[in-house]
């Protein structure tokens, strides 16, 4: 018993899931910004594309009016065919103005059918906080491209680039390259262009040669520069003399003379005196 | 002999027939039920504000709200309604001083210009606080229901704290 009821449940559940597609709900005020409207979103705040149907309409206004004047309200939207969906007229001519609101039922009715909207009035008086609501459903499905969900839908393929191919046959610029010249003049124009080059060569990397050779000097420089620099810094910090302190105090002179005379070295001055011993070591030294 | 056996069967006929019932008979019930044609729904629940220590009012612009009730009828010319604003809390503090109650009913909006005439046409009853709408037209009539309420019969006292409920009466009665 109960596998049969499982089996007609899961045969129904795809219908169930169809009816989750739609959805009701109603629109803002197209008459908001005033009483002629465009069925667009931004309007409606409702979107307006395929699947969009329309139920029914709800408005409501005021009417200021004297008993006695002649006045008529009429509430419609334009046909795209020509002529009108929808077009209730109120006329309250020899009545009291008051606040109205009426609901216009009609057949489900897709919104891409919908022209303009408007309010229209005729003799002596006003409206006023005018509200034109549409009651709506929309089938999410109708275009299943709308849902990945809805039964039908058809992974869209990416947008391959159109590759433009080159055709170097085609080109003028190769047909003028490749035209037919004076081999002569050609080889010799070649050749000259050749050795133009070559010097042009020679001469770029003698430049860059020295440019090398003077920028590593520079920097070389700079270097050393900055180390010298350091160096200075590091010796002109003193700052530990300052707080260094000598253990000990004060050492006094303790070598005393007695006698009171010293008397030179004679040998020492004779031998200082003469230059040969100087000449001596000055040979020394290219032997 | 014959005269007896006459006697006899007259006789017995005569008990069958008193023993006989003289008709059938049988109760047979009919019933039956009728929908109205006319309906009353509360279309704004109303509150009241208290702009001062001595006074509740539904007045918007005392941060009150007016309650709106709406009667839709089916068939024309069938229904009256009867609406009254409140004359009493239905639920609140215990007062010890007098309430004065002021109101007013009136047609907010309708679903047909024929319907305009409603108020114009109206009746009151019951000192005022009840007004009578014959609604002679098919379709819907919001109605709007003011109300406010002062504490101390024009001494102007304090209500007490506290909470404060009254209710609107609104009645669709055949005519």
């Amino acid at each position: 018993m109960i596998k049969p009821l499982i089996l007609w449940v899961l045969l129904l559940l795809p219908f169930c899931s169809f009816s989750n597609y739609y959805t009701f709900g109603y629109s803002g005020n197209a008459a908001f910004y005033g009483n002629t409207w465009q069925m667009t979103t931004p309007i409606l705040g409702i979107t307006t594309e395929e699947g969009m149907d329309i139920s029914g309409v709800i408005y409501n206004y005021k009417a200021v009016k004297e008993v006695e004047d002649d006045f008529t309200v009429t509430v419609q939207n334009e046909d795209i065919d020509g002529g009108y969906i929808f077009q209730e007229t109120d006329d309250w001519s020899g009545k009291h103005g008051m606040r109205i609101q009426k609901l216009i039922p009609m057949n489900y009715t897709p919104i891409e059918q919908f022209g303009k909207g408007s309010i229209e009035t005729t003799g002596t008086g006003s409206i006023e906080d005018a509200s034109v609501l549409y009651i709506y459903r929309f089938d999410g499905c109708r275009n299943p491209q709308n849902n990945e969900n809805c039964p039908g839908y058809v992974p869209p393929m990416p947008v391959i680039p159109k590759i433009e191919i080159y055709d170097a046959l085609e080109d003028d610029a190769v047909d003028d390259a490749t035209k037919e010249t004076d081999s002569d003049l050609y080889d010799k124009e070649e050749e000259e262009s050749e050795q133009d080059e070559k010097e042009e060569e020679d001469e770029d990397r003698l430049e860059l040669a020295m440019a090398a050779s003077e920028n590593a000097l520079t920097i070389a420089n700079d270097i050393s520069q900055a180390s010298l620099l350091q160096t200075m810094n590091a010796a002109t910090n003193v700052k530990s003399y300052y707080v260094a302190q000598v253990p000990g105090g004060v050492y006094r002179e303790s070598i005393s003379l007695d006698g009171g005379k010293i008397v030179d070295n004679r040998n020492a001055l004779r031998s200082l005196a003469q230059d040969n011993l100087m000449d001596d070591m000055i040979q020394e030294q290219y032997k | 002999m014959k005269k007896l056996l006459l006697m006899t069967l007259v006789l017995g006929l005569t008990a069958c027939s008193m023993l006989m019932p003289k008709k059938a008979e049988a109760v047979t019930n009919i019933n039956g039920t009728v929908e109205s044609r006319c309906t009353v729904n509360t279309d704004t629940s109303g509150y009241y504000g208290n702009p001062n220590a001595y006074t509740l009012t539904t007045l918007p612009a005392s941060a009150g709200q007016v309650p709106i009730v709406r009667v839709d009828t089916s068939l024309a010319n069938a229904y009256k309604a009867q609406i009254s604003y409140p004359t009493s809390f239905s639920s609140s503090p215990s007062l010890s001083d007098t309430v004065v109650w002021t109101g007013a009913v009136a047609v907010a909006q309708t679903s047909s210009t024929d319907m305009s005439g409603y108020q114009a046409a109206s009746t009151t009853a019951d000192g005022g606080a009840m007004r009578i709408y014959e609604l002679v037209h098919a379709g819907a009539t919001w109605f709007s229901v003011s109300s406010v309420a002062t504490y101390g019969g024009g001494q102007q006292k304090a209500f007490p704290g506290g909470s404060y409920s009254a209710v609107v009466t609104a009645e669709c009665i055949a005519q």
